[in-house]
């Protein structure tokens, strides 16, 4: 088996290096003739150069040999993540349903996004899978790594692999991001067992991910979220990601708000997070995070139901793709040499 | 220094008659001078008989200590306040002052003045500032002081330690200004101070980087149950003169077995700033919960001079501060910010009167509680005054009070009083809990409901504990209440 991965800068990013992160590649998905052995994308990853590497050709076409799959690709059948059965929730304030029997399975490796008009119930949805009390669940079932997710209080779903990035984060006066950061950290430790890390330790190791973030230190000395501008908000919130970690991340709307650059950091910190075993749940408006975090499937959401899913393997994604292919070609011999940053 | 020496005269005064005799004869002399009705009214104020008992108690027990030799400045002191003691009733919630504030536990105890201590006492008192002013039971402790490294010109230390001189009489014109608005517990103070601990900060003179630690200490304590209360009446004067700037902090607890036990604290410091002088305060109350702690600060500012002061206050069972202050001229600035918690079944009290006079006045207030316990009660009474003549002043004043238990409570009053036209003034109150979306914030990322609770209350009152200027005293106070916020 060999992935086909086509690397070059982003046609209308004009200000952005072309590093590995910022590339074009086809998803596994695009050469599936079926659903049932999904090919993961996220396994090749690992091999091609982090964030900062080295310019590269700005369109290659190169072949990469798979890496040693985990068991359970092996064996051809990646595991179930997270299996939604018919979830319906209402507010528990007003008893209004929102959620009226949404269905989702994510399987480790997958990357998968939802569409969706305003209000038909996105952002309650991924609230309710991190177990927001605005909410209460009145059917269906939720299973994570097999285990009941509904009974878990919400840092339990945390411990086990969960988070996600709020559509607004919320602001903590009086509580430096650096000591959140550090608290969840070692919460995540105590949780596995493991001995808590020093403060001086753990700086060391977040700081390369403020960097890789674009971020200025400096925030890590702020109050979490305080006089953030949207952007920054959205960037802690992948900072926090990275630093957590998580088996399957529900990134909502992670996108609004993000001029073209931070957006292209923020993909980058996405792709560069993504190993065969985790996930990504991605919920947006715009097709333009979608072309840089290549989902397999495409969830649309209707009055707090998933009606439509679309294979990203559809002739029209393909079209898609192949459009974008060719603009990349074209604007390498139009375009002037793009700076790096 | 404007003092002439024609008003202070050093030979000893004439002793007044004690407060028992005096006290008959203005009631004597009353209905001569009222129609009947009105002075059985007038005797009775005059006389409140538990208010008198415990004024004889405390000047029986300084007579003990041959008061008769103390210094002129105190023997000013006591003859004012027991003049003044004379018309002043103990207060009930029926009073404005103490509406909220019961004071029962008080009045149902036996009060009874500590005797002089025995010195030394505890060998571990400590400060992490070279400079170290000890009260213990309301007497200055010059064994366990440690003033040596003080500027030249500074004093610090017992008012009977000041030699005659121009520091002397600074001390008594600032003393002989007085203060109309002092209450009961203020002129209490004036009738049983043993002792008065004098900080004088001579003209340009700078001692800012490492503060005066006024460390005020009780050694005696009645046991829980007991009824049996103790009474010190420590008192400080800190006289700041022309461009000179002090960093002190007021530091009040209980030692040796008196941690957790009963007393009475009533104390008062008298701040006076010279023009352009500056004193940054800063007080930590970490009495015994068992404790009654009423406590006047009145400070007066004169022209350009800078008042800072950081309260945190998280002992006694009953907490009270009165903090005045004066405007004496103009462009002054004046930060005061206060973080009370009460953890347990206890009162934080914090009534404050700032009175602007003059032009270009900025001040801000931030008073921040807490109250975990379901018995716990915070009150918050803070008058901002600015008067005709305080033409631009631009005062901000902000309480925030989180009640964390069922049946917790607080009685907040910020009130701003405009006379003056052209002013900026602003002010704010909430009272909630704490916010959910916050904690659920937390949650997401792991943290447990305990440590996110924690870390909010934590950050709540980081914003007051933040500003004390001093780190070594900044980070005891934030571990003392990271570690009662943790075994709570
Ligand atoms: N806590 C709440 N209280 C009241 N109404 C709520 C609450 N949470 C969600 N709703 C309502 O439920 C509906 C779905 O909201 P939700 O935030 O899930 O939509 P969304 O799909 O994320 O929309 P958007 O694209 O604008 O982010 C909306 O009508 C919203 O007003
Ligand atoms: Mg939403």
């Amino acid at each position: 088996m060999a992935l086909l991965t086509y690397s070059s800068t982003i046609p209308f990013s004009s200000s952005s290096s072309s590093t590995s992160l910022s590339s074009r590649r086809f998803p596994a998905t695009l050469f599936r003739t079926h659903v049932s052995v999904p090919l993961n994308p996220w396994r090749f990853r690992s091999r091609l150069p982090r964030p900062h590497a080295p310019l590269r050709a700005k369109a290659t076409l190169t072949v990469d040999s798979p890496a040693t799959g985990d068991a359970s690709s092996r064996n051809g059948s990646p595991r179930v993540l997270l299996q939604v059965k018919d979830l319906k929730a209402v507010i528990k304030e007003s008893g209004q349903e929102i959620l009226r029997g949404v269905n989702l399975t994510i399987h480790e490796g997958e990357v998968h996004a939802i569409m969706g008009k305003n209000g038909s119930g996105k952002s309650t949805f991924s609230k309710v899978l991190v177990g927001h009390q605005d909410y209460d669940v009145t059917g269906g079932s939720v299973l994570f790594k097999d285990q009941n997710l509904l009974e878990m209080e919400p840092e339990e779903r945390s411990h086990v692999g969960l988070f996600m990035s709020f559509q607004i984060p919320v602001e903590i006066p009086g509580v430096s991001n650096f000591d959140f950061l550090h608290m969840a950290f070692n919460a995540r430790r105590k949780n596995h067992g493991l001995p808590p890390v020093e403060p001086l330790e753990f700086y060391s190791l977040v700081t390369p991910k403020v960097a890789s973030l674009n971020m200025n230190p400096k925030f890590l000395d702020r109050n979490v979220n305080e006089g953030f501008s949207g952007g920054e908000k959205k960037r802690n919130e992948i900072l926090q990601l990275a630093v957590l970690e998580a088996d399957l991340a529900i990134l909502d709307e992670i996108d609004s708000g993000l001029d073209v650059d931070a957006l292209q950091d923020v993909a980058n910190a996405v792709n560069g997070l993504l190993t065969p075993n985790n996930s990504v749940l991605i919920i947006t408006h715009y097709q333009r995070l979608l072309d840089y975090i290549n989902p397999s499937y495409v969830h649309i959401m209707e009055e707090g139901m998933i009606v439509k899913t679309e294979l990203i393997a559809h002739p029209r994604a393909l079209m898609h793709h192949l459009k974008s292919l060719l603009a990349v070609l074209l604007a390498d011999y139009h375009c002037p040499p793009l700076k790096r940053v | 220094m404007s003092c002439c020496s024609s008003s202070v005269p050093f030979a000893p005064p004439p002793t007044l008659p004690p407060l028992r005799r005096r006290c008959r004869a203005a009631a004597l002399t009353l209905p001569t001078t009222a129609r009947a009705p009105r002075s059985a009214a007038v005797r009775a104020a005059l006389s409140d008989p538990f208010v008198l008992e415990i004024a004889e108690k405390l000047e029986d027990s300084l007579s003990s200590s041959d008061a008769a030799a103390s210094p002129l400045p105190l023997q000013k002191l006591r003859d004012s306040a027991s003049q003044s003691l004379l018309s002043k009733r103990w207060p009930s919630t029926k009073d404005e002052p103490f509406r909220f504030t019961n004071l029962s536990f008080l009045r149902s105890s036996l009060l009874l003045p500590v005797p002089s201590p025995t010195i030394p006492l505890d060998p571990a008192l400590d400060s992490p500032s070279p400079h170290l002013l000890a009260i213990v039971d309301g007497h200055v402790a010059p064994s366990l002081s440690r003033l040596a490294a003080l500027p030249s010109g500074v004093f610090a230390g017992s008012v009977s330690a000041l030699p005659p001189g121009p520091t002397l009489d600074r001390v008594l014109t600032a003393l002989a200004e007085g203060f109309g608005d002092g209450d009961l517990f203020w002129d209490l103070n004036g009738v049983g101070a043993p002792d008065m601990a004098v900080i004088f900060v001579p003209a340009g003179v700078r001692v800012v980087d490492e503060p005066v630690h006024v460390q005020i200490c009780y050694s005696e304590g009645g046991e829980v149950g007991s009824e049996r209360l103790p009474v010190s009446s420590p008192r400080v004067l800190v006289v700041v003169e022309k461009g000179a700037e002090v960093a002190i902090v007021e530091e009040h607890l209980g030692i040796g077995g008196s941690a957790e036990r009963c007393y009475w604290a009533n104390s008062v410091m008298e701040i006076l700033i010279g023009e352009g002088g500056k004193v940054v305060h800063s007080y930590v109350q970490r009495q015994s919960v068992n404790a009654a702690h009423i406590k006047w600060t009145f400070a007066r500012q004169e022209t350009s001079s800078v008042y800072e002061l950081i309260e945190v206050s998280t002992g006694g069972r009953l907490s009270r501060h009165n903090l005045h202050i004066q405007q004496l001229g103009p462009d002054t600035v004046t930060e005061l910010s206060a973080f009370h918690v009460c953890q347990n079944n206890q009162t934080q009290d914090l009534h404050s009167t700032l009175i602007l006079d003059h032009p270009r006045g900025y001040s801000r207030q931030l008073h921040k509680c807490i109250v975990s316990h379901s018995s716990g009660h915070a009150v918050f009474d803070g008058n901002i005054r600015v008067n005709r003549f305080a033409q631009q002043t631009d005062a901000g004043q902000l309480t925030r009070t989180l009640l964390l238990a069922p049946r917790a409570a607080a009685n907040v009053k910020p009130n701003l009083q405009i006379v003056a036209d052209d002013v900026k003034c602003s002010h704010g109150a909430a009272i909630s809990d704490l916010e959910e979306d916050q904690l659920f914030y937390f949650q997401t990322r792991g943290i447990d409901l305990t440590t996110a609770r924690q870390a909010l209350i934590f950050s709540f009152g980081s914003e007051v504990i933040s500003r004390i200027p001093f780190e070594p005293i900044r980070k005891s106070v934030t571990s003392q209440l990271k570690h009662s916020l943790a075994t709570q």
